[in-house]
């Protein structure tokens, strides 16, 4: 039964969530107020590749037209394609690495570092941009890195990073660090909206300032993690079988949880903390895949773009013109979708 | 050739040494046993072979060179190690979990060739793995488990193969299983074994050597024969035992009889047995273990209940092998018969050998000693004499031998 269901060529899998990807950007770029069909927006990305205006017939597609698709559906569909490929991949990566399947890219304390730390900046009114960010993106950035210090250093014992003890650092800090921002909330209740609705994430209004800053460092970092996948692989089986294997187990270690901790507070100073995502994609590959991180890592990434675009699309059109965070749908939408998977995965057990 | 050499290594996770001054050699194509109780630091050792673990001092030596100055990979190129915790949640097959040995071998994103597949192909068959490979490592059986993490080890490829504790947690069909293949591989292969292992007796019937380790020292090291004795189990783990040969595999092996540490309650009784030829045993034993004192005769030197009774440290009046009881041993049979309060004659067979012992028995009953005959074994033949222990035993019964079935109305008629 369980040979069926795991799909074993490496080229094809990727080929099909690629194509499925792009038509998903297609699709969902189309679905709006503004009456726009899928192929316009392949002619709009095609003519402002450089060298390729000449051959694509953008005449049919109006100027307004032209505008919404560029500097509107795109943008937001892209960051949405990079925030839910960087949760996901952090997420498979350290449900690898911990070995724990409650393991998400927030595990280490990231969300509540970037809560406080984007609270702060909402309190202060911060409004000055810092290369492009927000200040309360920046801040968000600054206090997620923070936070993941202080685990790492709590769960540090001398050189070696035993994963209970991570762990356990991981819960500490995040309760400590949400009781202080619950303190801010409750004291500075006039931002208490803001803040709430910045922690339930959202992709809306950015344009294409952040993304075109984050995505490069967000990708590269997320190509140098998929050169960890078989370390992490063979570390599954422990970390003593996997020292005896002759893989670096400390360091990969570090480098899989900086490498990690860097997109996911990236992506989560820009988007707000979008949950359940780098949780839940990571689970439904694995189901489809294997355990293999050398395709679980970018297949999850992909899927987790996919998951992410659609579910931010009907976070902006299932009350238009009114916006659902989409935390909120990645929730409502990825949690009865996983309990399915589970229960089936189950019965053929 | 030296495979590994250990030199005076001391080693804890804390201030208290756990290895304490180990010294060992291991040639080429050995196959080794570390023995001893729990928490005496056999898997630390065995770990510390492998440079999971630097010694706080003195040094491990791997192929003449000091393993702290080999790279992770470059160790792994040499030895092998199966876990004692072969537990693996993820849904790896087992061709993915075997194929995990060429790891140190690979770049980065370099797949497996022809090679590759084919050390990998041969570890599942040699392992009786192959069959398996596409199940799921979360779906088979701890055998099958454990088998799964040999053959990765052996995938590896290299001339030492370390395991721990890899028959703990099996069935003895699979743990005689994985001895076998492991035998196999080093005979066949010459791969050098070090295992670390709980069962005294599979340790003797399949190594060439064993470490006899307590508290983290080394109180033994040798030949089977050599390092499983009486008193060296004693020392390293408090424990009684009887050491014999196996009839079957003619392996050195123990029998567990007592924790020393329990102190049984003497009884002022004194008790001689007639036994031999392990028909005995069990009577020594329940005798012995509720204290009477016990003394036994004549027995030739080599016999079963002699070498039981040598462990227990009762007092025999022994006979050279396969001789006949002379004066001398009679003599002091008799001394012992008139010290003791009762007499017990298991239904051992009587030959002209020991024929003496019967009469010894009916002289202490004419003598007005309490004699008991137990009769619980089955055996083809009593009578080896030609009607004389038959005629013998007769006349005792009717002056007063009791006659018992078993051993609960043995100990019925003398508590």
């Amino acid at each position: 039964m369980k040979g069926n269901i795991r799909i074993r060529s490496y080229g094809l899998t990727m080929l099909i969530l690629l194509i499925l990807l792009i038509l998903m950007i297609g699709i969902t770029s189309t679905i709006g107020s503004a009456n726009i069909g899928p192929m316009d927006v392949y002619r709009v990305v095609a003519s402002k590749i450089p060298g390729m205006g000449g051959f694509v017939d953008s005449s049919s597609i109006t100027a307004s037209q032209h505008s919404i698709i560029w500097s509107v559906r795109l943008p937001r569909v892209l960051l949405g394609v990079i925030v839910g490929a960087g949760l996901s991949i952090s997420g498979a990566s350290f449900q690898g690495l911990l070995k724990n399947p409650m393991a998400d890219p927030y595990i280490l304390g990231i969300s509540s570092g970037a809560a406080l730390g984007a609270a702060i900046a909402i309190i202060l009114k911060l409004e000055t941009a810092l290369m492009g960010f927000s200040g309360i993106s920046v801040m968000a950035f600054v206090g997620a890195l923070i936070a993941v210090t202080l685990v790492y250093n709590i769960g540090r014992i001398r050189s070696q990073v035993p994963v209970t003890t991570l762990l356990l650092a991981g819960v500490a800090v995040g309760q400590f660090l949400t009781a202080i921002t619950s303190l801010l909330m409750v004291i500075y209740n006039r931002d208490m909206t803001k803040i709430i609705y910045w922690t339930l994430g959202s992709l809306s209004g950015k344009g294409w300032n952040p993304i075109t800053t984050i995505s490069i460092p967000i990708i590269a970092a997320m190509v140098i993690l998929l050169f960890f996948s078989r370390d992490i692989n063979i570390m599954l089986t422990g970390e003593e079988s996997a020292k005896s294997l002759g893989v670096n187990v400390e360091r990969i270690k570090v480098y899989v949880l900086l490498l990690g901790t860097f997109i996911t507070s990236m992506a989560v100073s820009i988007s707000g903390i979008i949950g359940f995502v780098g949780l839940i994609i990571p689970h439904i590959v694995r189901l489809i895949v294997g355990p293999d991180h050398r395709i679980l890592l970018p297949a999850s990434a992909i899927v987790g773009s996919i998951f992410m675009v659609f579910t931010d699309t009907i976070a902006r059109t299932v009350i238009s013109p009114m916006e659902i965070p989409v935390g909120i749908i990645t929730a409502i939408f990825g949690g009865p979708f996983f309990i399915y998977l589970l229960r089936s995965k189950k019965k053929t057990l | 050739m030296m495979s590994i050499s250990v030199k005076n290594i001391v080693f804890g996770y804390t201030a208290t040494p756990v290895i304490r001054d180990v010294s060992f050699q291991v040639d080429k194509g050995e196959f080794i046993s570390i023995l001893g109780p729990n928490g005496s630091g056999k898997s630390t050792l065995l770990k510390t072979i492998n440079g999971l673990y630097v010694p706080l001092s003195g040094r491990v030596e791997l192929m003449g060179e000091n393993i702290e100055r080999y790279k992770r990979r470059e160790i792994a190129k040499r030895v092998s190690l199966v876990p004692q915790d072969t537990s693996l949640q993820f849904e790896f097959t087992v061709e993915e979990v075997v194929t995990m040995g060429r790891h140190p071998f690979k770049g980065r994103f370099e797949r497996e060739d022809e090679r590759d597949r084919k050390l990998i192909y041969e570890a599942m068959e040699m392992t009786n793995t192959f069959d398996i490979r596409d199940r799921l490592i979360t779906e088979i059986s701890g055998g099958e488990r454990q088998r799964v993490f040999i053959a990765k080890a052996i995938a590896q490829n290299t001339g030492i193969i370390l395991l721990d504790e890899p028959t703990s947690h099996l069935d003895i069909n699979h743990q005689i299983d994985i001895l076998n293949l492991l035998r196999k591989m080093n005979q066949e292969k010459g791969i050098t074994i070090i295992l670390v292992i709980h069962d005294i007796n599979l340790a003797t019937r399949y190594s060439d050597r064993i470490l006899l380790l307590k508290k983290g020292s080394i109180i033994g090291q040798g030949t089977p024969e050599d390092v499983i004795t009486t008193e060296n189990i004693l020392n390293a783990y408090g424990m009684r035992v009887a050491v014999e040969r196996n009839k079957y595999t003619g392996h050195i092996s123990v029998i567990p009889l007592e924790v020393s540490k329990r102190i049984r309650s003497e009884l002022n009784i004194r008790v001689h047995v007639i036994s031999g030829g392990g028909s005995g045993q069990d009577l020594i034993n329940v005798l012995y273990h509720r204290g009477y004192q016990l003394s036994l005769g004549v027995l030739n030197a080599g016999d079963t209940d002699w070498q039981y009774a040598k462990s227990l440290k009762i007092p025999v009046s022994e006979e050279k092998p396969f001789s006949g009881i002379s004066d001398r041993s009679a003599r002091k049979n008799r001394e012992m018969l008139g010290d003791a309060d009762l007499v017990v004659m298991t239904n051992v067979p009587i030959g002209s050998g020991n024929l003496r012992n019967l009469k010894m028995a009916c002289e202490s009953l004419e003598n007005g000693k309490r004699v008991i005959y137990l009769k619980d074994r089955k055996y083809e033949e009593f009578d080896y004499t030609g009607g004389e222990a038959t005629a013998l035993l007769e006349r005792m019964i009717g002056k007063g031998l009791s006659v018992v079935d078993s051993m609960d109305q043995l100990l019925r008629e003398i508590s």
